[in-house]
Order: structure tokens, then sequence, then C-alpha cells
């Protein structure tokens, strides 16, 4: 099996996959089912900037931007035709895909800290365009009159327990995708231009056409969470495509970990549960969430996933 | 090591195991419990404290009667911090986690469109909305749901009523320069628009000559203010609201605005008032919630208690909130049963006695909003009862306008 990485990650999807498909089998709660179709489309944002922060070094602010887009792109496709639900999420990760194409196209070519401005400009140009462009995307108030759930080749998405399983399959296939691209050639070539990019460039890799590669993949997996989202909320918000949303995948990379690709996964889950838990009791939840992120800075001084891999360094790859 | 790490997971899970206890106690109790969502932090907090109040009194009330279907009701909060997405989930959590059998929507309207959204996708639980004043909530047959309602004021209803009023006014005073200033977003934007198209087509010869959209929770108004003045128009129209609409007249007054200009605006509430240091006279304001409109004892009775309980003085938002629990007791009452159904086709055309229906009585009508209840237009005063002179609308009038308005936007 350890020859065979590859392999490895495939039997682990297909356990988790198994597993979670199985749950509602023996315990249905409905709060279980939520929480897993909101950690799908969380993990694939979170786990698809850690593409660019945590391979590439590639600190992007602006990446709720492709969420957002992702989400709107799919909720109006759905309203607006009457194309079905795997066409129109496909037609909404390209349109992403595209869009992340072109503002990367601009942003790659910049340094570290230029580059983390400009993709926060560019989420806040996208932002402002759904607050003003009202006529096409209901302004502040959302886009409202519901998504029509059509059917998948007779698999009905309507009911609670089968968005569960289509967000958990399109989550795992898509975790399964990222962790792909990050061991291949392409993520090992990511990771040498993060540690050292001029060594990169003198070994023959062309740094701008790499970043840009990493870029257009992280904003189309951004784009797959955005369409999730949409499902879960039965609409597209603004809220989705602001920059306090990239700053909760921000927070989910940093407390789960950079530098493990379950890192951000696990990260989204704390985040998703500390939400959870935390507005239950009171409405102090930002000052919650403060105290939590400064004792993981301060105390762990990394995120979960890397203090774990660190102190059992036996098991670090 | 392994043993340390042992002891710790044993003593986790029997803390976590400690933690969920009650919340598995709980679930099990026979208790009924209604889930309500709005915005109970930040800065218009107000909104969310202000219906949560109410409720509790509506809870107490309630409880000493017998409760619902002999089972004592519980409220359970939760704030959604004004995030749509949020709200959606808080609404699911209600339902799915915390096991509540009904349903208070008090968020802000873009919240509100959210939870009508899952109410629709749920199928299976009612909801009465009871804060959000965007007329296509249940106008629009298409984000209509069948098992959602509202109790609360329609911006169509507040804008043919205000317009109305505003005609006359102006027509008797010669008042034919007009400005408006109003919060940059939605409700800013799409009202002003809603307003001045009834208010045109009352009053033809009325010109717009400046108009001015500051955001929302601006700390200075002065660029407004003195854009305004400059216009010298003869009134000014104001859909600002809460600490905005405070703000603009402490800092109008410094500039001695409304000694220039007639001022209308239909979003003066109490706690708005109370945040007003010197109350210009003679502002044309609207009552959304008056002790002294409808001049009735009930309606006095409860804003007194309400006063006794909290402190403070109710909004707008108090009575809906407590109205929208009148509709549900009579509901429950009618269909002895909690299913969305039953109580949805209860509640469809159901007539309450209420202290804040204009003739004692509101209507849930068939479209799943309320009309008949209290709406008036009067003039400011310094002292109590701050708004004097009030003169109620035409429900008659409201109506017929609103079936207009729908025809044209395509509702029916």
């Amino acid at each position: 099996m350890k020859g065979h990485p590859a392999l490895r990650d495939l039997a682990i999807a297909a356990i988790v996959l198994i597993v979670v498909l199985a749950v509602p089998a023996f315990h249905r709660s409905p709060a279980f089912e939520d929480f897993i179709i909101r950690l799908s489309a969380m993990a694939l944002f979170a786990s698809s900037l850690n593409l660019l922060v945590g391979n590439t070094g590639m600190v992007s602010f602006g990446h709720g931007m492709f969420y957002g887009f992702g989400a709107y792109a799919f909720a109006l496709t759905m309203q607006m035709t009457e194309l079905s639900l795997p066409v129109a999420a496909v037609l909404a990760v390209a349109l992403t895909t595209f869009a992340a194409l072109c503002v990367g196209a601009i942003c790659v070519r910049l340094s570290t800290d230029y580059f983390a401005f400009i993709t926060l400009a560019f989420q806040m140009l996208f932002f402002s365009i759904i607050i003003s462009w009202q006529s096409l995307t209901g302004g502040d108030q959302g886009l409202r009159g519901g998504i029509p759930r059509r059917e998948i080749f007779g698999f009905e998405i309507g009911s609670q327990l089968r968005l569960y399983q289509f967000c958990a399959v399109v989550a795992v296939l898509g975790l399964l995708a990222l962790r792909h691209i990050t061991t291949s050639p392409f993520g090992q070539t990511l990771r040498m231009i993060r540690d050292n990019e001029n060594r990169a460039s003198f070994l023959g890799v062309v740094l701008w056409r790499a970043r840009l590669q990493a870029f257009t993949i992280a904003g189309a997996f951004a784009g797959i969470g955005g369409v999730l989202a949409a499902l879960f909320v039965s609409g597209a918000y603004p809220e989705l495509a602001d920059w306090p949303n990239s700053g909760q995948a921000i927070f989910a990379v940093m407390l789960g970990g950079i530098d493990s690709f379950l890192g951000p996964v696990l990260g989204a889950m704390i985040l998703l549960a500390l939400n959870d838990v935390v507005t239950r009791f009171t409405e102090y939840y930002g000052l919650v969430l403060g105290l939590v992120i400064l004792a993981f800075a301060l105390g762990l001084r990394r995120g979960v996933l890397d203090f774990i891999r660190l102190a059992r360094p036996g098991r670090a790859k | 090591m392994s043993g340390l790490v042992t002891r710790r997971t044993v003593l986790a899970g029997g803390a976590a195991g400690l933690l969920a206890a009650p919340w598995v106690a709980r679930a099990q109790a026979n208790t009924l419990r209604i889930g309500m969502q709005s915005i109970l932090s930040g800065p218009i907090a107000l909104l969310g404290t202000s219906s949560r109040n109410s409720l509790l009194i509506e809870q107490d009330r309630i409880n000493a009667a017998g409760g619902f279907l002999g089972r004592p009701i519980e409220f359970v909060f939760r704030d959604s911090k004004g995030q749509p997405q949020e709200a959606a989930r808080i609404t699911r959590e209600l339902v799915n986690s915390t096991g509540c059998e009904l349903l208070i929507d008090a968020e802000a309207s873009s919240g509100s469109f959210a939870v009508q959204e899952v109410v629709r996708d749920l199928g299976t639980i009612a909801c009465i909305h009871t804060n959000s004043e965007t007329s296509s909530l249940t106008a629009d047959p298409k984000i209509r749901a069948p098992t959602a309602f509202r109790v609360a004021r329609q911006g169509v209803h507040d804008a043919v009523a205000g317009s109305i009023y505003l005609a006359d006014y102006a027509s008797a005073k010669k008042l034919n320069k007009w400005a408006t200033c109003s919060p940059d977003y939605a409700y800013g934007r799409d009202t002003t628009a809603q307003y001045l198209q009834f208010f045109k087509q009352f009053k033809p010869d009325v010109e717009v000559i400046t108009d001015a959209w500051p955001k929302l929770g601006q700390p200075d108004f002065t660029e407004v203010i003195t854009k305004l003045i400059q216009a010298k128009p003869q009134a000014l129209f104001t859909l600002l609201y809460a600490g905005d609409l405070s703000a603009f007249v402490n800092q109008g007054n410094v500039y001695a605005l409304f000694s220039q200009m007639m001022v209308a605006t239909p979003n003066v509430d109490y706690p708005v008032l109370a945040a007003i240091k010197n109350l210009p006279p003679g502002i044309q304001s609207a009552t959304r919630y008056l002790e002294t409109f409808p001049d009735t004892p009930a309606n006095k009775e409860w804003g007194q208690a309400y006063l006794k309980r909290w402190n403070e003085r109710p909004t707008n938002w108090s009575w809906q909130n407590s109205v929208a629990m009148h509709f549900y007791e009579e509901a429950i009452r009618k269909t002895n049963s909690l299913d969305a159904k039953a109580l949805a086709a209860a509640l469809a055309g159901m007539k309450i006695n209420s202290p804040f229906g204009a003739d004692g009585t509101i209507t849930m009508r068939d479209d799943h909003t309320t009309v008949g209840y209290a709406i008036g237009w009067g003039q400011t005063t310094p002292k109590e009862p701050f708004i004097i002179d009030v003169k109620p609308a035409d429900w008659g009038k409201i109506i017929e306008l609103e079936t207009e308005w729908k025809k044209q936007q395509k509702y029916i």
C-alpha cells in the first residue's frame, strides 16, 4: 500500500464515503446531515484555498469571490433555464473557472503582498457588482425564489437525505481530485515554487503559468463549494461572495493546518461546530471565535493537524 | 503517554456527555418549543431584542392560560447576525436539531427571504414572518411559501397610506418642490421609488429637486444635510430609520434644517423618539407603534405592560410579534394540531380581535399577509404622546391601489 499513495487515498476516500452514506441507514439525524452538507461546501472552499496558500505560497484574500461566483452562477442558471441540475452545476463551475482564469491572469504576476491586495480588490469589485446589479442578482436582498430541485438521472435531490448524499459524494470526489493534484508532479512543482521560486525558475518552470494554473484550479473547486452552498440555502446571497467569507476560509486553513492536506477540512469542521455551539449560548460569537483563534495561534502556533504531525514525528511524512 | 491520552480521552468524553445531557433531557420534555430567529447583536439588535421582549410576554401569558394543546411553550432564540446564509442554517437547526415545532421569523427582509426558502424546502413546519416589510415576500406567488405567513406591515400598504396623506398635506400647504433622503440599499431605494410613484399619482405636479442616499449606519450626516439645505426644497421625505433617523434629526437640528423645510417620515418609533434630544414639532410622521393610536384601553394597556416589564417602550416590531402569537394561538385552538398544512389552512383568511387593528381586528388574507392593522399619519410634538392629530388611513383605498400594483408587477 505504501508504494501506491494514489490507491491508498482512493481507499480512504471510498471508506469515508461508504461510512458517511451509511450513517443515515442506522440513525437519521437531520442536524448531522445539515452539518455534513455545510461541511462539504466549506471543506472544498477551504481546501481549494490551501492549494494556493499551503502549496503555492500565494495568500489570496479574495477567494470568497469564486465561492460566491459558483453559487450565483448555479442559482441563476437553475432559475433562468430549464437545464438539468448536473448540467447547470457543470456550467456554473466552468464559468467560475473562466472567471478565475481571467482574474488570475492579472493577479499572479504580482509579488505576495500585492497579490493578496489585488485579489481582495477583485472580490470587492465582484461584491459591488452583485449589490448594484439588482435586476439580475437581487442586490443586497440576494437571489430569491428558490432553486428548482430537478432530478439527476431519476435521482431527485429535493429531500434532505438526497441532498446530503449528493453533497457527500461531490465533496469526497472533489477532495480526492484536489489530493491527486497536490501529490502529482504539478503539485510538487507548486511546492517548489513556494519554497524557492528562483530555483524553480532556473529549473525551467514558467512561474506565472504554474501559478495561474493553480489559481484557476483553486477557483474551480471553490466554485463547486459555492454550488453546494447555494443548494443548502436554496438561493445565493451577497455574503457568500463578501470578504469575511474569504476570512472564514483563511481561518479554516490556519486552524486545521496549512501543511496537511486534510487540515482545512478539519479547520472547516472546527469553525462550523464552533459557530453552531457558541451561537446557542451567547450572542457574542465573534468574541468567542476571536479567543479560540488566539488560543490556537499562541498555544499551538500552528494548525491542529500540523501540530499533531509535529508532535508525532515518527508518523509525519 | 498512551495511558495519559486514554485518561484524557475518557475525561473529554465524560465532559462532552455532561454537556450534552441537558440537551438530550430537554429534547425529551413535553415542552412545545418555538424557534425564533432575528438580529440580536450589532447596530440593529433592537429589531431582535424588542421582538424577543414581546414574545417573552406572550410566552408567560400563553403558559398561564395552559399553553398550546396543554403543553407549555418555550421560545428558543437564535441570532442570525443579519446574514442570510446563517439565517437559513438557523432555521434548519431550529427545526432539525432543536426540535422546534413552530417558527417565528423575526429577521429583517434579507434574512426572511432565506428563511422562506428553507421553510418551503422543509415543507413540514409553520412559520410566521414578523418583521419583513418587503411586499414581494408574500405578494409574489413565486416567492410565497405554502406554510409561511407574514404578520407585519407591508411596504406597499405604507406607501399608499403615506402617499395619500402627504399628497393631501402638500396640496393644502402648496408644497411642490421635494427632496428625498433614504438609506443607500434595496429597502431605501425601492421603497422611496414606491412612495414617489403613488405620490405622483395623487399629486402630479410634485417635483423631486434633489436626493441624498446616505450609507446605512453613517455617523456623520453633515454632507447630506448641507446638500439638502442648499437645494432649498419645500419638503423632505426620508426613509432613514432607527439610529440613523435619530442621528439625522439631532444633526439636522444643529443646522436648523427643520425650520427650512417640512419633513415627512414613516419611520418614527418610540426608541427613535427617545434618542432624539429635541424633537422638532411638526414633522409629518406615520405611527409605527403608538400607545394612543388606536386610542383604545387595550392598546394603552399592552404598551404600559411592556414598559413596566422591560423598562422601555415597545417598537413596531414588538406588536407584530405579539399578534403573530395571537394568530398561532387561534389557529391551534381551531385545528387542535401543530401540523403545518392544517395550521396553514386555518390561518389563511383568519380574522382575530386585536388592539392593533384599525377597527379592532386584523385579518390574515389568503395571500398569507395581514391587512387591517392600524396605519395613521400625524405630526410630531416634543412631549407625550409625541404624535398628535393622527388621521387613520383608508384601508379600502389601500387595498384598491395594492391590487393595481400587484397587477403591474404581474403577481395577479
